[in-house]
């Protein structure tokens, strides 16, 4: 399938992200920038992050109007559930035809925000209209639900989309071994271990072919989804209480879930593969997977076996992480084995101005304990109407 | 795939030989840059860490142990401080680049340890116990102080959150939807006053030179302090109008600190605050009663919105 832009202009902007990048970052200089981006036009319309979400609410909000007078007029008409369901699917589908003809064709719209809320929008209403006419049938509603999203998430290269589908997907295999019981529900984890290190592969794999080029970003939620369910079907924690929320497995005193030490094992051996073979292979989001999956495995260790001082716990993991990092930034003073400490790139959310306000709203808790012995003030400060509802 | 574009921009001629072999390792992850791994890394070290000391030092309270640990913390953040000192370039007006990529995260840790211990010495001492919020006051001297010597942004912003917590403001999406605002009767009024005078102080020192890269931070925090009060006091005071022309002068102004600072975050506090007051003041005037507009409105203002964004963008894209 391909996807609804046009090549030559998605191709374009694309050189013009990255270039830009570049000039930030002094690689070349701004009069360079120049010269390409006029060599490089693109007709996309692609605003910056924050004019897209102040378009995406404002076209939830016109969509949830147009929504609420079409679902008068059919109402009215008549209230039957198959009825409903299938005037649900063709304002679905009505809508991604709104989006390819008038966003995507005429106005040359690239993930716009406008697009996104269309996107979704579209999407929600096939898939609740095709659950509505198979009776809300759990299976088929993975399948359709599958079906959509993926749809979506490679016609027009959503993120949130592949997301969605890719969680789709592992409800899917999770639901089907569930459901036929026995032996199957005790293997859940090893088939998502075989099925996701296989997608996971697949996708490395498609990563490096050239008709896949413009999938990348598509790829790479995938790819690294893929590594954290490999991780999650091995987790011990996860594993255990999955099977006593789901399985009704009782575990008595002393006693451990099935093929335990296989689990303490792979709890350890996964994230210390990960992240060897991230630095080996100078593989970025193996490196980043690891780091998460690696603070996940501490916490599932102390969970079970903890030594009941968590203030002690926090302190040294803290002091800990902050020495080696420290020691690896000293340590990457040059280029080591293909990894540096410069920055290259441009992160959306990671400039200074961010970064201030994450250390404000995240350490500011730190003053509580002074602050609850207030006599007079300490009073919250409650918006009640800052959400631009009505 | 390895990333092409490099290569075809060199081929047409836009890249020297030179920029080419620098970009294409880059590009291609021959060399993988891991600044934003260990600056977060930093971060989270920073954070357990101080989570853990600041429960720490209310456990065990009088114990040998526990003596010896308070004193370790306080050790802890002297190194801090004397290190920061030691490394520091001298103060500038201008910007000023961290001597060492750990640096920042050293003072932060320094600074909160700061808290920690300070908390610790209110608690078992009951120093200020008369008068509490004052504690806060010398935590945002002591903080402004900080950001100010060693420019760092994340620094002013905790000094700040102390400053607008002194005058019982609590700057945080997470108190806002679970406080109790309406209890708090005047409350909207101080952040109002609040606002506007540290917005003043702030645009008087950017007028001077001061630090200009701080005002982005200053102007943050109180618009988003000016908006929230001013709804507050549009839902909840009977005289609402007073706060609509706050809002929308808060709007313009907002809207031209947008275009000056080239910042969109700006203009989307604009856009929200000023749709809100205004569909505000159309369901309370013309559309009274009427509520069945409700689905052509939100229909026809936002299409409109969409329209007149994307009709200007050229304007919104220079910005």
């Amino acid at each position: 399938m391909k996807f609804a832009y046009n090549e030559t202009n998605l191709y374009n902007l694309q050189v013009i992200k990255e270039s830009k990048s570049w000039m930030k970052h002094h690689f070349i200089s701004a009069e360079q920038f120049q010269k390409i981006s006029e060599a490089f036009k693109s007709p996309l319309y692609h605003p910056n992050l924050l004019i897209r979400i102040l378009l995406f609410i404002a076209a939830l909000f016109a969509l949830s109007g147009v929504t609420g007078l079409l679902s008068l007029f059919v109402l009215s008409i008549g209230e039957h559930e198959l009825f409903i369901s299938i005037a649900s699917i063709f304002y679905g589908i009505g809508s991604f035809v709104f989006l390819e003809k008038l966003f995507i064709g005429q106005n040359q719209h690239y993930k716009s925000g406008v697009n996104e809320a269309l996107i979704y929008h579209a999407c929600g209403f096939t898939i609740a209209g095709l659950l509505g006419v198979f009776d809300f049938n759990q299976h088929t509603g993975f399948i359709v639900s599958l079906i959509v999203l993926s749809f979506a998430a490679i016609r027009y290269l959503d993120l949130l989309c592949t997301i969605a589908a890719t969680l789709t997907f592992a409800g899917l295999a999770f639901f089907e071994f569930y459901n036929i019981g026995g032996i199957f529900q005790q293997i859940i984890p090893f088939v998502f271990i075989v099925i996701f290190t296989a997608l996971y592969f697949f996708i490395k794999k498609a990563k490096q072919q050239e008709k896949f080029k413009y999938w990348q970003n598509n790829l790479l939620i995938v790819e690294s989804l893929s590594l954290l369910f490999i991780y999650a079907a091995g987790n011990y924690l996860v594993v255990r209480e999955l099977s006593v929320a789901l399985m009704n497995l009782s575990i008595e005193e002393g006693a451990d879930i099935p093929f335990a030490f296989i689990f303490y094992g792979l709890t350890v051996l996964i994230p210390v593969a990960y992240l060897y073979f991230g630095i080996k292979n100078k593989d970025i989001i193996l490196l980043r997977v690891s780091l998460i999956v690696l603070a996940f495995s501490v916490f599932t260790f102390k969970y079970y076996f903890s030594l009941g001082h968590p203030a002690i716990t926090l302190s040294v993991a803290g002091l800990a992480l902050l020495a080696i990092s420290i020691a690896l930034t000293n340590y990457l003073k040059i280029v080591r084995n293909g990894f540096t400490r410069e920055n290259f790139h441009t992160e959306k959310w990671a400039n200074m101005h961010a970064e201030a306000f994450i250390i404000s709203q995240t350490m500011g808790g730190n003053q509580v304990t002074v602050k609850e012995q207030f006599k007079g003030g300490g009073g919250g400060f409650g918006g009640g109407g800052a959400s631009g509802d009505f | 795939m390895t990333n092409q574009i490099p290569n075809d921009l060199f081929e047409k001629g836009f890249l020297t030989e030179d920029q080419y072999k620098k970009i294409e390792p880059v590009a291609s992850g021959k060399i993988v840059s891991v600044f934003y791994e260990l600056r977060s890394l930093m971060y989270l070290g920073v954070m357990l860490f101080t989570t853990g000391a600041g429960i720490l030092i209310y456990e065990n309270i009088g114990e040998i142990g526990h003596i010896v640990s308070i004193c370790g913390l306080v050790l802890l953040m002297l190194v801090c401080f004397w290190y920061s000192f030691q490394h520091a370039a001298p103060y500038a007006n201008g910007q000023v680049k961290s001597p060492t990529p750990y640096y920042d995260y050293v003072l932060l840790l320094g600074s909160l340890l700061f808290i920690s211990v300070q908390g610790y010495l209110q608690f078992q001492y009951g120093i200020l116990d008369e008068h509490l919020e004052y504690s806060t006051l010398v935590t945002a001297t002591v903080f402004f102080f900080i950001a100010y010597r060693f420019d760092h942004l994340g620094i002013l912003s905790l000094a700040i959150t102390a400053l607008a917590s002194f005058w019982s403001i609590s700057i945080s999406p997470q108190k806002w939807y679970s406080g109790n605002f309406f209890t708090e009767t005047d409350l909207h009024i101080t952040g109002i006053i609040f606002s506007i005078g540290i917005t003043g102080i702030a645009l008087l020192l950017d007028w001077k030179s001061i630090k200009k890269h701080f005002t982005f931070t200053y102007l943050n925090f109180c618009l988003l302090i000016f908006f929230v009060s001013a709804m507050v006091g549009l839902f909840d005071d009977a005289g609402y109008s007073i706060y609509l022309v706050l809002i929308y002068s808060g709007c313009a102004f907002s809207w031209y600190e947008a275009r000056q600072n080239k910042s969109f975050l700006f203009l989307l506090y604009a856009f929200i605050a000023a749709y809100v007051g205004t569909t505000f003041l159309l369901f309370d005037t013309v559309l009274a009663n009427a509520y069945e507009f409700w689905l052509l409105y939100s229909i026809l203002s936002c299409g409109g919105f969409i329209y007149f964004i994307i009709r200007y963008k050229n304007y919104f894209a220079r910005l």
